[in-house]
């Protein structure tokens, strides 16, 4: 078999059909809402601003310097080699972005500005690959405005972290933006009102964002897109609200306010058009929840003339007997995407993908392991988005992907041997996090460690199917395939019977050894709401310490990040007795903050 | 109109889940077997020697202790159940056949067995699997279930039989009730029925939570009462109205309509007769096990079935059945809380009234909606809204 790269470079090279007459009339109407805005801007309060915030500046330098003045030798030395730790200083109320880049001592901050550099380049280089349709696609869409901060979100996550801890979570991170890049220029290209490349999309499969890729492996010809993922979930966690006016366009039109956020601002995006139009066909999936499940409708809605295929998978997955009806869905659904591209399911690179995906488990569960012990190395929300981006979308799929793995794997090993912390200064408490979690919109993990020094070991939807996937036998493997699917993240725990999530917390808890267990309430996931009695109860009763933080996901008005931290300040003051690692984190404004 | 014989016997059948009928059969040593999803075949539970009971939650008062196991904002209808099953209201089921259809409605199932609301020694909660859609190979999967996750489990703990003989004699006595519930809710076409929607709708629970052999006899009566009960000289509502939507077991709720001068000729809700009381057709050539389940998967309007067809299945006949029993308009109602039905209703309410010309009332209503005063003012409201249309239409004034 001919050794592919990945992605092929002739998606990138498929011919444009931009339609320019239309192109022009947008550019007209975006100069006119330019125009508008202009002339409703209020220049006097836009300029105060300015001063005010050129004024706070000036104060905030002189109170670091005469911080730095105050301070012993040592103490100097000690700002000049591990950086600074008051990161709460870093915000400032109102602002969009933090007031400067952390300082993290000589070293790191070299480290992370290269990093820094790395990105830039990799983003440029790969816009670069087609510059006209993946700029003119911020004409068409807000979201990818927000995509422009993708590197302030970087920075948000890998805050306060030092020595190969951070390395590492740059490693990861990186990967999963050059994923992001690479789709978003795919996105523009084939979006019809952009790109519009006829060649492009007739290989293009979307699936759902729920949707896990592996299935794509079969099919190496083609290019499969996780078709709301940019413009509506990944996009959320870097800006938390992109997603508000996706949330008040289906409200409107008649969704209850109670459902989760995450299918209703799927709904949305189609109701304001901010999703492109694109694909040759489109995989949905009653995965993983009744809300999921019931959001296809608005899609086929929006574009009859995609065709749709249902994946749906059994919500019992833990019976045995259930097994062939999922793998016989699986069948079908390749026989849909067959009939609909006119690719042929290739079962060599099936297996070879398939293999990679295997090692990379293998290397996921090392991580487990380092983490289970006193000296766990590899944690922080790089990490946790890394295990979510490689188990649900690249699936083995890059072969890039796996030399990630080697190198943070050598890395986590030597930090282990050297016994490094993974925050420094920074580890008082073994937290895991469990329910559907808002760490990325609100930066919770990051924060929690460096606040309080809670360093959260695992996450619920961390903790998936990690059986090798077979590879010789081809029935076995679509039945294989089938339990990976039924166990995606969040589905397997929230489907197939409360033990899943229940007494599997308890498990998780002993295994791992933790001390504070991050409950999340998603104040609109009726899985999770309708064990809350229960989960509680159990807590008690077992003498855990469970912190229960109330959210909406990617919608902040309900509840607000500083709402979400006053939970932990409070718990951690009142229960605990405890005294914050950083006391400037413990109270800060964010509301307006990527 | 006059009074129906049975009625108010029929109204005080459904005020308690453990009605007199239900103790009856219990004392000849019957089994009683609790559901509450469509996808449970009503008839695998009416075996020789068990029967089924459709649960609700009838006089619902405060419900602070299911929503402390299941928080405020999850499905009214499951935390009731949860009240009512801590309460010992279900004590006297033998067993509880659930679904994993809908999360809430199981998480329901899943407390009745952690908080051990019944502790008879042979007490089963069995859950079952449900497909999404309808393929050959989702029906084999729903004939493997009701046969490994219910059948086996009835035979197993009380030694019923299951043989495909035993589900031929529960389908004629179950074709019977159905066969006599069409014919009665046909009646609801006519320009002045016989019958009104809450009288149909008595009728109609009484067969879902009462044992068929007990409950038959009465049914039997009131069609016959029927066919020669005259109506009022004139119509008595002011528009006629189809009912689409979530789970409603609360005919105080098609009261609260009818009082509005609105009369339901269409139930097509969960809980109600469209689907829910159509003969099942048997053939020879097949085990009845299998037809009986690919006949509930065929008619069932589910909104938890997302295949483009069963999609467009569920549009469609919302309009037939509207047209049929000559509808003025639909009430696409959901249970509060109630993710299917959330997002079909606020999608098909817009289709059905802008693409397909229906005048459409779109509401989510609590559990217990008897009591609401803000669901009278909308369903005043669509009366009115029905009348002036007809005026409109009628070129004017009357």
């Amino acid at each position: 078999m001919a050794k592919l790269k990945y992605p092929n470079p002739a998606f990138f090279r498929a011919k444009n059909k931009m339609d320019w007459k239309a192109q022009g009339e947008n550019l007209k109407e975006i100069g006119g809402i330019v125009g508008q805005m202009l002339k409703e801007t209020d220049w006097k309060a836009a300029f105060q601003k300015t001063v005010d915030n050129l004024k706070a500046d000036g104060k905030r330098v002189a109170e670091e310097y005469a911080a730095v003045k105050a301070m012993t030798k040592d103490q100097r030395l000690d700002l000049l080699k591990n950086g600074e730790k008051h990161l709460g200083k870093l915000y400032r109320s109102g602002a969009m972005a933090t007031v400067r880049r952390e300082w993290r001592g000589v070293k790191d901050t070299g480290v992370d500005f290269a990093e820094w550099l790395k990105m830039w380049g990799m983003l440029l280089g790969t816009f670069s690959k087609d510059l006209v349709p993946a700029l003119n696609a911020t004409l068409w869409y807000r979201w990818m405005i927000s995509y422009m901060c993708c590197v302030g979100f970087m920075d948000k996550n890998t805050m306060g972290q030092r020595g190969t801890a951070l390395k590492m979570s740059h490693l990861m991170i990186y990967d999963i933006f050059r994923y992001v890049a690479e789709n978003l220029v795919f996105l523009a290209k084939c979006d019809k009102k952009n790109g519009n490349s006829e060649e492009l999309n007739k290989k293009v499969v979307l699936f759902d964002e729920m949707t896990m890729g592996q299935i794509m492996a079969g099919f190496p010809d083609l290019l499969g897109i996780p078709y709301q993922l940019m413009p509506v979930f990944l996009v959320s966690e870097i800006d938390q609200l992109t997603c508000v006016p996706y949330i008040d366009a289906v409200e409107s039109f008649g969704l209850p306010a109670d459902t989760c956020p995450v299918p209703s601002s799927e709904c949305g995006a189609l109701v304001i058009d901010a999703l492109p139009h694109m694909g040759s066909c489109f995989i949905s999936s009653s995965m993983p929840c009744d809300g999921s499940t019931m959001a296809s409708s608005y899609m086929s809605r929006r574009f009859p003339d995609l065709p749709v295929f249902h994946l749906t998978f059994p919500v019992r997955y833990e019976y045995e007997e259930t097994v062939e009806d999922a793998a016989e869905d699986i069948k079908a659904c390749i026989r849909f995407v067959e009939e609909k591209t006119g690719a042929k399911w290739n079962w060599d690179h099936y297996f070879a993908t398939m293999k990679r995906f295997n090692q990379e488990t293998a290397y996921e569960l090392e991580k487990w392991e380092v983490n289970k012990t006193d000296h766990p190395q590899i944690i922080g929300p790089c990490y946790e988005l890394f295990r979510k981006w490689n188990y649900e979308m690249d699936g083995g799929a890059d072969p890039r992907t796996i030399k990630t793995f080697e190198k943070v794997n050598k890395l986590m090993l030597q930090a282990y041997e050297r016994r490094e912390e993974a925050w420094v200064g920074k580890m008082r408490y073994r937290g895991i996090v469990w329910s559907c979690p808002a760490h990325y919109y609100a930066n919770f993990s990051n924060w929690l460690a460096n606040c309080w020094g809670i360093d959260i070991l695992v996450e619920m939807e961390s903790l998936n199917f990690t059986k090798p996937m077979e590879t010789e036998d081809k029935e076995k493997a679509l039945q294989d395939l089938a339990r990976l699917y039924e166990r995606m993240v969040m589905r397997r725990h929230t489907n197939g019977g409360y033990h899943n999530v229940v007494d599997e917390l308890w498990r998780q808890v002993e295994a791992w050894r933790a001390e504070i267990i991050i409950m999340y309430q998603n104040v609109a996931c009726k899985n999770m709401a309708t064990l809350q009695g229960i989960l509680d109860e159990q807590a008690r009763e077992k003498n855990y310490h469970m912190i229960w933080i109330e959210h909406d996901l990617m919608d902040p008005r309900t509840v607000s990040r500083k709402t979400m931290r006053d939970k932990v300040n409070e718990y951690m003051r009142t229960v605990m007795k405890a005294e914050p690692v950083d006391p400037t984190l413990c109270d800060f404004d964010d509301e307006a903050c990527m | 109109m006059r009074d129906l014989k049975h009625l108010i016997y029929f109204e005080n059948l459904l005020d308690n889940a453990d009605n007199e009928l239900v103790e009856q059969a219990k004392a000849e040593g019957q089994l009683a077997l609790g559901y509450t999803c469509f996808h449970i075949p009503e008839v695998l539970l009416n075996l020789p020697g068990c029967f089924s009971v459709r649960l609700r939650a009838p006089r619902t008062g405060s419900i602070d202790i299911a929503t402390y196991y299941m928080s405020n904002y999850t499905c009214e209808f499951a935390r009731a159940l949860v009240e009512r099953g801590i309460e010992g209201g279900f004590n006297f089921l033998d067993g509880l056949a659930g679904v994993d259809a809908c999360s809430m409605m199981n998480r329901f199932y899943e407390h009745f067995e952690l908080l051990k609301m019944n502790e008879k020694p042979n007490f089963f909660v069995t859950h079952t699997d449900m497909p999404y859609k309808v393929e050959d190979y989702s029906v084999r999967h729903y004939v493997k279930q009701m046969r490994i996750r219910l059948l086996d489990v009835i035979a197993r703990n009380y030694g019923i039989d299951t043989s495909d003989a035993a589900i031929r004699q529960a389908v004629k006595e179950h074709n019977e009730v159905c066969a006599i519930l069409t014919e009665i809710g046909k009646l609801r076409k006519a320009e002045n029925p016989v019958i009104t929607g809450y009288e149909y709708h008595v009728l109609n629970l009484v067969s879902y939570t009462c044992p068929k052999a007990k409950i038959l006899p009465y049914l039997r009566q009131t069609l016959e009462e029927l066919k020669t009960r005259q109506p009022d000289p004139k119509p008595w509502y002011r528009a006629r109205v189809a009912v689409v939507g979530s789970e409603i077991d609360d005919p105080s709720l098609t009261k609260m309509l009818e009082d509005c001068g609105a009369m339901v000729v269409v139930d097509r809700y969960c809980y109600g007769s469209t689907p829910g009381r159509e003969v099942i057709e048997l053939n020879d050539d097949e085990p009845a096990l299998d037809q009986i389940c690919r006949h509930y998967m065929q008619v069932s309007e589910c909104a938890r079935y997302i295949s483009d067809e069963k999609v467009q299945q569920r549009r469609d006949t919302a309009d037939r059945l509207a047209r049929e029993y000559n509808a003025d308009g639909i009430i696409y109602e959901q249970m509060k809380f109630c993710d299917f039905w959330g997002f079909e209703r606020a999608l098909v309410s817009h289709i059905m009234s802008t693409e397909v010309g229906w005048p459409v009332l779109s509401i989510d209503r609590p559990y217990n909606a008897r009591s609401s005063g803000q669901l009278r003012t909308r369903f005043q409201a669509f009366v009115e809204s029905l009348e002036i249309k007809r005026i409109q239409k009628n070129g004017g004034n009357k």
